[in-house]
């Protein structure tokens, strides 16, 4: 079995793949809407931890799970442009679950579904946030 | 081919499973097989042992069914006087308790009541842990069935229990904590049952072993005073009052007996949860100054939101002066005050009686303040949140000021000198020890009203307490152990 690489928000950067592990406390949470025909439940939360935060779109049931407060377990989930927003979230092939309630430290900016993102300067197949970019 | 098993714990979509509950489960399934007879006659090793007993818990709390042959195998089993098997109890009870369905719940009391019939090792921190499961505040169902439920078991193993002293007192403790927000519900035959088993436990504990009642200290009275309305207690406290000796103790012929013992601090654990705690620490140790608004609503929504539950703001209350003491590096990084905490939880008592009652909380330490036993640590929050408060939430600094002069005026008529004595040695001790420079922040407030103002002069002038007390007040602090030194602007925004 694969081992996870556990990771901090401030390094997210958009990607289509399903990587991303972290652990993160529910901030704040929208409301939930109903769309399309088969009325999906959707619902987007703001999440933290200690070095950044961002938006996670939560999915169906997932909007009922979780409170804010929760402390929540991400597992291979996915940053990714939808709709012009960049969001997190479990995925198809991620999942998310609920391990604690409280006891986290985290800010809440700078926020990662905000950030513009360009490539790398010396590698351009990679995303950075701008402000990370490095000099040639 | 999968073994099927009864699930121990509840768990909502989305939740992890527990770590316990894993290895439980894993331990079941591995043993299952040999947990029905003919057993072994050899001597497990240790490990097998803890694998054995952990399988044995699983089945014991799981399957009701088959409680005879499996408690049968734990007693010919066990080397180690229960440790194991309590410890495993006794992780349950402080971590997963919330969690337990039904069944295993009901199990666990009795498998409690089992361990206490053979004295097994630890279970008298199990019936603590157990009596720290009942929420102050909640008048559901499952949790006055746990204090009922307690309160028949320790009742029914009074032998064991008056061999147990700090088993009694907590239960003590306990069990009039609770009565006082019993007494006040409304009527039902669930209720009054449970009524009638908490009184009767409490006087048959405070009518026979009134010695061992002693060690709780003075908080027993504040206790005690909450019940008066119910007619047994009005009896108690005549004796009390009236006929100390009835008590037959030596060394209790009067109140003041009571207060001058301090409360020893694992008494106020008793009334706030396991995970209260842990939320409560986590909050005063890592938590900084201006991020402390959403955990507070958490806080709030978790544990305030259902009527009647602010009454565990009392608890609360007592618990941060007493059981948290902050060190000077946690003081000093930037971390919430236990005073701004201690604000948010009066401002969020929505009645009267609970804001009266979570005052005399926060005052209680002062009344009967003693340098050489009582820390200074139990009277600073009160007064930071007094100073603090000034000038842009006079009506604080205001009504905390009232109410302590309430209190020495009207808490014990009768040793209001031992009282004002002891507030008096609280002020002293404060501007001695440099939480405040000195009281001329509040002397000379021009915001604060010119009635308190002069009461409090007087108070702390009085010629005839001040001879009492052999000390003259000192208005300069020696030593700049300022604890307030280096707080933010932002220090009062609390709200």
């Amino acid at each position: 079995m694969q081992k996870q690489s556990w990771m901090k928000l401030k390094d997210l950067t958009p990607a289509a793949s399903n990587s991303i592990n972290a652990t993160v406390i529910l901030v704040e949470k929208g409301s939930t809407i109903e769309e399309g025909k088969e009325k999906t439940k959707k619902c987007v939360a703001l999440v933290a931890d200690e070095t950044a935060c961002v938006n996670f779109q939560m999915w169906g049931a997932e909007c009922e799970a979780f409170h804010p407060g929760d402390i929540i377990r991400i597992s291979k989930g996915i940053f990714s442009r939808h709709k012009n927003k960049l969001l997190l979230r479990a995925g198809k092939r991620g999942s998310v679950e609920k391990v604690g309630e409280f006891t986290m430290l985290f800010v809440e900016s700078p926020n990662m579904s905000e950030m513009r993102y360009v490539p790398d300067t010396n590698l351009p197949s990679k995303l950075v946030p701008e402000s990370q970019l490095t000099k040639p | 081919m999968t073994v099927p098993t009864n699930p121990l714990l509840h768990y909502n979509p989305y939740e992890a499973k527990h770590q316990l509950d894993l290895s439980l489960t894993k331990a079941y399934l591995l043993l299952h097989s040999q947990l029905k007879p003919p057993f072994p006659l050899t001597i497990p090793s240790s490990s097998e042992y803890a694998l054995l007993t952990q399988a044995l818990a699983f089945s014991l709390l799981t399957q009701p069914d088959l409680t005879k042959i499996n408690l049968k195998h734990l007693h010919a089993s066990v080397t180690d006087g229960y440790d194991i098997f309590t410890t495993t109890l006794l992780n349950l009870t402080d971590n997963c308790y919330p969690k337990l369905l039904p069944v295993p719940r009901t199990q666990l009391l009795f498998l409690c009541s089992q361990l206490i019939d053979v004295a097994a090792f630890k279970v008298d921190s199990l019936v603590i842990s157990l009596l720290r499961r009942i929420n102050g505040g909640d008048f559901t169902e499952p949790n006055l069935w746990l204090c009922a439920e307690l309160a028949k078991i320790l009742s029914d193993n009074w032998d064991w229990l008056v061999d147990e002293p700090l088993v009694l007192t907590s239960a003590l403790f306990v069990f009039l904590r609770l009565l006082a927000d019993h007494y006040r519900l409304v009527s039902g035959p669930q209720l009054d049952e449970l009524k009638r088993l908490e009184i009767s436990f409490c006087i048959r504990v405070l009518r026979n072993c009134f010695h061992l009642c002693l060690g709780i200290g003075r908080d027993l009275i504040r206790l005690l005073q909450d019940l008066f309305v119910i007619p047994e207690f009005k009896e108690l406290w005549k004796d009390l009052i009236c006929d100390p000796c009835k008590f037959g103790v030596l060394g209790f012929s009067d109140l003041c007996d009571i207060y001058r013992i301090k409360t020893p601090r694992h008494y106020f654990l008793l009334r706030i949860s396991q995970e209260m705690e842990a939320q409560l620490r986590f909050l005063l140790t890592h938590v900084k100054w201006g991020n402390q608004q959403r955990y507070q609503v958490w806080f709030a929504k978790k544990y305030l939101s259902l009527p009647g539950s602010e009454t565990v703001i009392v608890d609360v209350i007592r618990f941060i002066c007493q059981c948290y003491h902050p060190s000077k590096e946690i003081i000093q990084s930037g971390v919430i005050s236990r005073w701004a905490v201690i604000g948010w939880l009066l401002k969020s008592c929505k009645r009267n009686y609970f804001e009266a009652n979570a005052k005399l909380a926060l005052f209680y330490d002062w009344l009967f303040f003693n340098d050489t036993i009582d820390s200074i640590m139990d009277i600073e929050p009160a007064m930071l949140l007094i100073v603090s408060s000034v000038p842009q939430y006079m009506e604080i600094t205001h009504c905390l000021l009232e109410f302590l002069f309430l209190v020495v005026d009207n808490y014990d008529v009768q040793r209001k000198n031992v009282i004002a004595k002891g507030v008096l040695g609280a002020f002293n001790a404060l501007v001695k020890r440099g939480v405040v420079h000195s009281l001329e922040v509040l002397m000379n407030c021009d915001k604060l009203s010119p009635f308190l103002r002069e009461k409090l002069s007087k108070f702390l002038f009085d010629k005839a307490l001040v001879s009492q007390e052999k000390e003259i007040i000192q208005m300069q602090s020696g030593d700049h152990q300022d604890q307030i030194a280096g707080m933010p602007e932002q220090a009062h925004q609390w709200l």
